[in-house]
């Protein structure tokens, strides 16, 4: 990020770095942004004014592929949409050469790799529900007939190819490393074309995994790409917040939720200071993104008592208060609460094969397979909350007198005394590659059993005061 | 230095060029693969990054699936509870193994029983942990082929007591450890390097069980004022 969108507060300012200052970049995504509002409005215009390189049907199709299907579309025009993006993707991977074409913005790139999955995952959900269903013969009937359509190898192929054409993997090793990306780009990666569409099909990968259940796999995705508000990704809002949202979800999946709250966080803050720009169609989309990191941020929270940044304690409280204090609470009356928001916040998992439509009962929603398998977890853990409150209150505690205070048996308490112990050594990010981390202390609570006794240690947290200084001080000049 | 989640200090090459390539999507690979598990089950290794890329080749071609070999995958994914493993293998699975549908399959059924084990091992419910291995046939059967499964399990056991305790009751450790006399002795000796004494079982202090007390004090970056300096510089007042 150069000097372009220079703020004119800047002129008559002393000398300074500004490829460093992250208020510029803030500022320079800002006005990205407000290019893309006013893109948005203008599409097919765009399009049309761009000199037309290729062919002209082309270019239609181009922006057929960034284009949302109707809510009502039928099956065979899901079909239809699905046959039109294999020509379009295979003439852009085997043409001789690469196409010679324009391409209007980055957010065109996203927003085709965007729509793709998205079809892609609305398909499997359709097909899933109606095998489960099995109430209309038509529609079966077409799905069996066309079993690859939508199919998991294919997509991926498309995602896969697209990287590898564009040697993107190579061209973001370079940049980390120091070098001029360019130079590993070679004939396909050089052009802007393949770049953005190999760029984000990462991210698309990312999604792609994530909503198959491998979350590691997921995660491991991204090594070449560095989270940070210069990656390229950042430059187009919703790629910005997906990306985080499928990071920070798959982390949570991994019982990692010290790192899934720092990217829930992360760009949950972001958003609540760029929303001014955000009055349009997309805002809809954004606010119903962020109430939902919002509701994993609650869950998170519950599992890894933290503090939060103030905006986002503020915002939750408001949001989902009292399922929080409820989560928080613990307890067998905090588990409708952890599905409820677990249901409404996670993204609606598939299932890569076409079902069994021989036996309906089989199909089972993926989404209920996942919720499952977390709140095995969460049952797990749920005892934890009310065992550090008592022990908050005391330096030294007889295991049968808490026993008794919590009315359980002494045996009990020892186990729970040592999930939660278990549950407070985490894996958290440290340096190198998103999968790495370290196991550490994440509870500012400790103990230690020495036969019946438990010694209890407490890592203060002395007063935060530069937070609730700079805000004031923002304020009063 | 923490261990990356997908490194396994044992992992052949031609794995590991396997996992970093797309052959990782080759069915063909599914017998590579599947070696594989046969390997760390006989040697006592594991490797769950590789495990998941087998699951998942069996995810999009449910026709290649092996029953033995993903209730031996689970298995292994048991000896290292509590890490995320074995839910991260569950994910990976086909929805219907954990509806509790009566019809359901003899893979089903595998796999809600070693369920029940990962919940009892999550919950260090270890004394109802042996006694549901004990209780049926089939968890004989389901863990015969990883070598030296009951002992991995103690070890783990172990290391999470060692974190939360400095001496704990012989008898609540024997209950839990399932072994008594002689062999809980020179397990408990030999193998974790505590002591006995009388009825106790003394573990020596490490960095996880002292429960000493700290104050963490907030760390103030210069960065953070950086934004109130320029504004200094932009309206000399």
């Amino acid at each position: 990020m150069s000097v372009r969108n220079v703020p004119t507060y800047q002129q008559g300012a002393p000398e300074r770095a500004p490829a460093d200052d992250s208020d510029v970049e803030e500022e320079a995504l800002a006005n990205d942004y407000r290019e893309q509002v006013q893109y948005e409005g203008g599409y097919d215009d765009e399009l049309e004014r761009v000199p037309s390189s290729g062919p002209q049907d082309l270019q239609a199709q181009l922006a057929a592929a960034a284009q949302p299907l109707e809510y009502q579309a039928t099956l065979e025009t899901k079909i239809a949409s699905y046959d039109s993006y294999c020509n379009l993707f295979h003439f852009i991977l085997n043409s001789d050469g690469p196409v010679d074409i324009d391409v209007p913005s980055y957010f065109w790139a996203w927003e085709v790799i965007d729509e793709f999955i998205y079809q892609f995952n609305s398909f499997c959900s359709h097909r899933q529900r109606v095998a489960f269903k099995a109430d209309n013969e038509e529609e079966i009937m077409v799905l069996r007939e066309n079993p690859n359509t939508w199919g998991c190898y294919s997509v991926l192929n498309v995602l896969y190819s697209l990287i590898q054409r564009s040697q993107i993997s190579e061209q973001l090793a370079a940049r980390k490393r120091g070098e001029d990306g360019a130079l590993y780009a070679g004939e396909y990666g050089n052009r802007p074309l393949y770049q953005m569409l190999g760029y984000f099909s990462i991210v698309g990968l990312l999604r792609v995994h994530c909503l198959l259940g491998d979350f590691s796999l997921a995660i491991k995705t991204l090594d070449d790409i560095e989270l940070n508000k210069k990656a390229m990704f950042a430059r187009v809002m919703a790629a910005h917040f997906s990306t985080y949202y499928y990071v920070g979800f798959s982390y949570m999946m991994m019982h990692r939720y010290a790192d899934a709250i720092r990217m829930f966080t992360h760009i949950l803050i972001y958003i609540s200071r760029t929303k001014n720009f955000q009055k349009n169609a997309q805002y809809d989309a954004i606010t119903k993104k962020a109430d939902q990191m919002y509701a994993l941020v609650a869950i998170c929270v519950a599992f890894h008592p933290t503090r939060l940044d103030d905006t986002i304690h503020t915002a939750l409280r408001e949001k989902y208060g009292e399922q929080f204090a409820k989560m928080q609470r613990g307890g067998p009356e905090a588990l409708p609460v952890f599905e409820e928001l677990f249901r409404s916040a996670c993204p609606r998992f598939i299932s890569p094969t076409p079902p069994d439509f021989d036996n309906p009962h089989l199909n089972v929603d993926p989404v209920e397979h996942h919720l499952a398998i977390f709140m095995e977890e969460v049952k797990n853990n749920m005892y934890s909350p009310m065992v550090r409150s008592y022990l908050k209150l005391y330096t030294t505690m007889d295991l049968t007198k808490l026993a008794g205070f919590l009315e359980v048996d002494p045996e009990t308490l020892r186990g729970w005394l040592l999930v939660n112990k278990q549950r407070s050594r985490q894996v958290r990010h440290t340096e190198g590659g998103l999968l790495d981390g370290e196991v550490v202390n994440s509870s500012d609570l400790d103990y230690a059993m020495e036969g019946d006794l438990i010694h209890v240690s407490e890592a203060k947290v002395g007063r935060r005061l530069v937070d609730w200084y700079l805000r004031n001080l923002a304020r009063t000049y | 230095m923490g261990v990356p989640f997908d490194y396994a200090p044992e992992r052949p090459e031609h794995i590991d060029a396997v996992l970093n390539g797309l052959d990782r999507y080759n069915p063909e690979t599914t017998t590579t693969f599947q070696d594989y598990v046969a390997a760390q089950c006989e040697n006592q290794t594991y490797d769950c990054y590789a495990n998941l890329a087998l699951l998942k080749l069996y995810q999009f071609n449910p026709h290649l699936n092996r029953d033995e070999t993903i209730t031996n995958i689970l298995v292994k994914a048991l000896t290292v509870f509590p890490s995320p493993d074995f839910s991260l293998c569950l994910s990976l699975l086909q929805p219907h193994v954990l509806s509790p549908q009566p019809s359901a399959n003899s893979l089903a059924e595998a796999v809600q029983k070693l369920t029940v084990l990962h919940t009892q091992l999550n919950s260090a419910s270890y004394a109802d942990f042996w006694a549901t291995l004990d209780s049926d046939d089939l968890y004989a059967d389901l863990t015969a082929d990883v070598q030296g499964f009951e002992e991995l399990m103690r070890v783990r056991m172990a290391v999470v007591v060692s974190q939360s305790m400095q001496s704990i009751d012989r008898k609540v450790l024997e209950q839990w450890l399932n072994v008594a006399g002689d062999k809980f002795e020179s397990f408990v000796k030999e193998v974790c390097g505590w002591r006995v004494e009388g009825e106790k079982v003394v573990i020596p202090l490490n960095k996880e069980n002292e429960a000493r007390s700290s104050v963490v004090r907030e760390n103030v970056k210069f960065d953070q004022f950086s934004r109130m300096i320029r504004r200094a510089y932009e309206q000399p007042a």
